[in-house]
């Protein structure tokens, strides 16, 4: 009996019971799923509070403002910088987006976001993608007549001659390397035509490659869309395994493994 | 009373009561929990270098980690998660952790190596402690502030962040053994950002080229970061729960890569396998009901056609 009132047995009850009131609208939307929702969202907005101020603005923000006293052991205080107030102004500005008569203040917070924001973009952009636009740049024409690459498992890459000769196999363009890439480089092409939408087609080979491009978008998005499909699926896993193996079989029949 | 044709084979296959499929997908997903079976599986090569780096990061080094994860994918970060610090915690390589998404993020991450020790403890293996082998430095609002500060000074990104030493007291966490030896974001061997949001993006835009990037991602983000790790910014990537089952299966059985062998992790009381081993058969019972469901779809609209025409 005493193990069914530990605390660890009435949290993992108290989750299986919300995890089975938010499935409870894949049946219907009812008051019994409405309850748990406002549950679940009252209790994240509140847990974000306190973590905003636990794990952000304590140590960030009032700490540095108001400074530390020595602790016990002898460590050293550290002195408060008050200027740090002068961000609490700042901060309140932006609520003045909800008054009519004031909201031209809340843009100057935003207008310093908007700034820091926009100025680290085209640096930002270029980080993102040049190494890209250069990796785009693949040899389609093969090296050596050897299909694949061939294994370096009997290589040591500690050892001077055998790095050497790993790098000699690394650094050849295989059959079924150039066969890829050449997939690939079509594959870009092709895209790329299919958004020129400013010319009309004419030429058999342009409309053949806007045609390429678009089905090729589409095997594209249907592999991002088994990727979402098999995540999904795997959330679904976790709550079950949280219902039937973590509260069922352990914390209620108390069968391990 | 005018009589109403019955349906014919291809309409009833088209109109499959919705609750019927979503007790079916149930029973998909949880039968298979209580009869675990292993597959065969040949590691994804994003998965090798990812691991390939981890195993040959020099130990006593301290890498950054940016968990970005919460509870609502613990499916997939939950098992990424779990085997990233166990290969830490074994190769006594130290973990600077903190969080750029969610304020909900650092105590997922903090309860989560608790439930380690716990194992750890119950194995009479050593614990991954707080200060002397991992520090967690909370969240940070703005990934893409946090970003570019951690890239210019990671001294004044971090500066005035406590953890709790083993007597219990706060103190400055560049005193702890995991950051008294970091003075730049370069000094950290690995970053590694295990993530289900848009702050992977924001971690290649402002750190890329200043430390060497690693990511554990979910299954929907696999697709758009893969060109990452194709375009050479990646040293390392784990795509969803197959990455999870690659890394599990690297750990428990060893693994051979670019010539250098990695023994599996044994002993009395070690775990490998966790939640990927857990949930992958079962993914495969999933996504085969999705298989059989598609096909009924087609062939009832492929009936309801020819009749329709005849």
């Amino acid at each position: 009996m005493n193990d069914f009132l530990t605390y660890n047995f009435l949290k993992v009850t108290v989750g299986v019971i919300c995890t089975i009131g938010l499935y409870t609208v894949l049946y219907r939307e009812s008051k019994f799923y409405r309850f748990f929702e406002h549950l679940f969202l009252g209790l994240a907005v509140g847990f974000a509070i306190v973590a905003l101020w636990t794990e952000t603005m304590k140590d960030l923000w009032w700490d540095k403002m108001v400074g530390t006293q020595p602790d016990v052991q002898g460590g050293l205080g550290t002195p408060g910088y008050w200027a740090y107030v002068l961000l609490i102004p700042i901060g309140i500005m932006g609520y003045f987006v909800f008054s009519k008569k004031h909201n031209w203040m809340s843009r100057i917070p935003i207008g310093i976001i908007l700034g820091l924001w926009a100025g680290q973009q085209p640096k930002a952009w270029w980080t993102r993608y040049s190494p890209q636009m250069q990796s785009t740049l693949r040899p389609i024409f093969p090296t050596t007549n050897t299909l694949f690459h061939p294994s370096t498992a009997q290589f040591n890459p500690s050892i001077p001659a055998d790095k050497l000769a790993i790098d000699r196999i690394d650094h050849q363009v295989y059959w079924s390397q150039a066969i890829t890439n050449l997939i690939f480089v079509f594959t870009v092409v092709a895209v790329l035509c299919y958004f020129l939408f400013s010319f009309d087609f004419k030429s058999k080979i342009m409309k053949f490659m806007t045609t390429s491009g678009r089905w090729l978008l589409m095997i594209g998005f249907g592999a991002i869309f088994g990727s979402t499909v098999m995540m999904r699926f795997t959330l679904l896993i976790d709550r079950m395994y949280f219902v039937w193996i973590e509260w069922l079989k352990h914390l209620v029949l108390h069968i391990p493994g | 009373m005018a009589d109403v044709p019955a349906k014919s084979l291809g309409e009833k296959l088209q109109s499959i009561n919705r609750s019927t499929l979503f007790l079916i997908l149930i029973l998909c997903t949880s039968v298979p929990l209580f009869f675990p079976v292993k597959l065969p599986n040949r590691a994804d090569a994003p998965s090798m270098d990812l691991y390939q780096k981890l195993m040959t990061l020099p130990e006593g080094s301290t890498v950054l980690v940016q968990s970005d994860w919460t509870n609502s994918t613990r499916g997939e970060s939950g098992g990424q998660f779990n085997a990233l610090m166990r290969i830490l915690m074994r190769r006594h390589i130290k973990a600077c952790i903190y969080t750029a998404a969610d304020p909900q993020a650092p105590e997922v991450a903090r309860n989560a190596i608790a439930e380690l020790n716990k194992q750890q403890d119950a194995a009479h293996l050593p614990e991954y402690k707080e200060w002397d082998d991992w520090v967690h430095l909370g969240f940070f609002p703005s990934a893409e502030g946090t970003s570019v500060s951690i890239g210019t000074d990671v001294r004044k990104a971090f500066a005035g962040k406590k953890a709790t030493q083993p007597n219990g007291t706060q103190a400055d966490v560049f005193e702890s053994p995991v950051l008294k030896n970091i003075h730049a974001v370069r000094d950290f061997p690995l970053m590694i950002l295990i993530t289900a949001s848009n702050t992977s993006n924001v971690a290649i835009e402002r750190l890329y080229g200043k430390v060497p990037l690693a990511m554990m991602v979910t299954g929907v983000m696999g697709p758009e970061t893969q060109v990452y790790y194709d375009s050479h910014q990646l040293v390392g990537l784990s795509k969803g729960l197959k990455g999870v089952y690659d890394i599990e299966n690297m750990m428990q059985d060893g693994a051979k890569i670019a010539g250098q062998t990695f023994p599996p992790f044994t002993g009395p009381g070690v775990i490998n396998k966790d939640l990927g081993t857990r949930y992958y058969p079962t993914l495969h019972m999933a996504l085969l009901l999705l298989i059989v469901a598609v096909v009924v779809g087609n062939v009832g609209m492929f009936l309801s056609r020819k009749r329709s025409t005849q």
